[in-house]
């Protein structure tokens, strides 16, 4: 099985082929509109050495956009979820659920929090999907 | 109560108590000087001013108080966040003073985010913006129920999207609560019974929440223990500022307990039917929890054997389950004892609003947390109809 590294376009796409092909998702996600950006704040100390940005955009189901981009543009979507990366390590693994993250202070949203939880199957979905992705992580490679 | 093995939680309880007879007049200006802070806007609403509550806490303060803020509705919203933000802004507070319930509560907290970061508060609603602490606030509740006093979350009313947006903040959190039993004496009975239920309601739900763990546990029991002991006292005699003490520390311990724990199912469905039909949010709790306890006993039964216990309906040799239902009977009986009202048709609701409600629910944050996972709107309908 192919492996690649976590936060490339490689890994992105993998991880939107993975959505993309998920019927299930089609189903769970056929309300949801709007983009949602992921901020990696840089760790030097776990080769992360610069902040990560990503753009994904989901639309009824189907993925659009799916791509790295800078801080100007995570800043555009509808929510921008931010984190350190030893965080989002833990939820890309599912050893650390996502909406308790929040909860918690782990992770931050931007962003209207009652969309997020009426589509909260959908989030969920997005998040088991990436966890099917091999991922060769920073500190792991 | 077994816990995960895996079990991991983070809890948060930063604000400083002071508890008393006496001592929203007496600590205040003390703890403003502990805060170092000399420029105090108080903030309030009218019914608290013309029950003569404010007097002596504002007499206290003397030139401290550089003024009062009290154009706040039942239900705040952004518009007057704003507005009371710019009052105090233009006094130059260095600390914000809430003397009130829930609205005037969170009015204040959002005050807070305004006078620290500047911009609109639309700009912070999410989860965990912020960066570093805020304006010091120091809360003096004038309810027993809301628990708001020692949590860092907001809910304001937006205009412009017609919904309520949550603002949750662990930076937001107030500096200090003051308990004073002498300021909710005069509470009358129906408002201690419901803002009690509230409290009841913050702590069965943190205790069976999907984030429960074990120190939010002990706050929660303790806190259906003093309840289920001292509320309907306070609802037969209010004047027994002993009792309403006792019921003041409940609410808080509550508030810490849902604080870090979270709500569930019935803080989802009394949300909405607030929204939709003006259920205050202490009787549609009220109403609704022992019919969502029958709903979730399934996925429940040995933290509702827990409640149980802390009420003290627990008896030798009972099953879990055998418990979890003498709990549910329990809060019936509890309701019923302190006068509060049975059916959510009493308030006025109709069908028509409780399948609106149904549907709101679902995107409502507390669901998430509840202990059974509630499939969609038509469960909720069904728990909406055996409470109407």
């Amino acid at each position: 099985m192919a492996e690649y590294k976590a936060f490339t376009q490689e890994w992105m796409d993998a991880w939107k082929e993975k959505i993309t092909g998920s019927q299930e998702y089609k189903e769970i996600a056929k309300d949801w509109e709007g983009s949602v950006s992921i901020t990696v704040n840089a760790d030097p100390s776990k080769n992360v050495p610069e902040t990560v940005y990503m753009f994904t955009d989901y639309w009824h189901g189907d993925v659009r956009d799916f791509v790295l981009c800078d801080a100007a543009r995570a800043q555009t979507a509808k929510f921008v979820m931010s984190g350190d990366y030893a965080r989002w390590k833990q939820v890309a693994k599912k050893e650390l659920d996502a909406t308790k993250a929040l909860m918690q202070g782990k992770l931050k949203l931007k962003g209207d929090l009652t969309y997020v939880v009426r589509n909260i199957k959908t989030v969920n979905k997005v998040i088991d999907l990436l966890t099917e992705v091999n991922t060769i992580f920073p500190d792991e490679g | 109560m077994a816990y995960d093995q895996d079990l991991s939680f983070v809890y948060l309880g930063t604000t400083k108590v002071i508890f008393g007879i006496g001592s929203s007049s007496q600590e205040l200006e003390a703890e403003m000087n502990s805060l170092h802070c000399s420029r105090a806007v108080v903030v309030t609403d009218q019914g608290i001013i013309k029950a003569g509550l404010l007097d002596k806490i504002t007499a206290g303060l003397g030139a401290k108080c550089v003024g009062v803020y009290s154009d706040i509705p039942q239900d705040t919203g952004i518009d007057v966040v704003d507005k009371a933000a710019a009052f105090a802004r233009a006094k130059g507070a260095d600390i914000l003073i809430s003397v009130g319930g829930g609205s005037v509560i969170d009015t204040a907290k959002c005050m807070c985010i305004l006078l620290t970061e500047g911009g609109s508060l639309n700009d912070f609603e999410g989860i965990q913006l912020l960066t570093r602490p805020q304006l010091p606030h120091v809360v003096i509740p004038t309810t027993a129920g809301t628990g708001s006093e020692v949590t860092w979350a907001a809910v304001v009313f937006d205009k412009s999207k017609g919904q309520k947006i949550l603002i949750v903040e662990s930076f937001n959190a107030p500096r200090v609560a003051i308990l004073d039993p002498q300021l909710t004496a005069k509470l009358p009975p129906l408002l201690t019974a419901s803002t009690g239920m509230d409290a009841f309601c913050h702590a069965v739900e943190a205790i069976s929440s999907m984030q429960r763990e074990p120190v939010a546990d002990a706050l929660g029991m303790h806190a259906l223990r003093l309840l289920t002991k001292y509320l309907p006292i306070c609802v037969a005699d209010g004047s027994n500022l002993a009792a309403r003490g006792q019921v003041q520390l409940a609410a808080t311990m509550a508030g810490w307990a849902f604080g870090n724990a979270m709500v569930g199912l019935v803080h989802a469905m009394a949300h909405s039917i607030g929204a939709v039909a003006h259920v205050p949010h202490g009787i549609a709790n009220g109403i609704l929890l022992p019919h969502c306890m029958e709903f979730n006993i399934p996925a429940a039964e040995d933290y509702y054997a827990a409640v149980a216990e802390a009420m003290g309906v627990r008896r030798n040799g009972q099953s879990d389950g055998e418990a979890a239902r003498a709990a549910v009977k329990a809060v019936f009986a509890l309701t019923k004892k302190i006068g509060h009202p049975q059916k959510l048709s009493e308030c006025g609701v109709q069908e028509e609003h409780i399948i609106k409600a149904a549907e709101l629910s679902m995107s409502d944050g507390s669901i998430i947390n509840n202990a059974r996972f509630v499939t969609g709107a038509d469960e909720v309908l069904g728990i909406f109809r055996q409470a109407l």
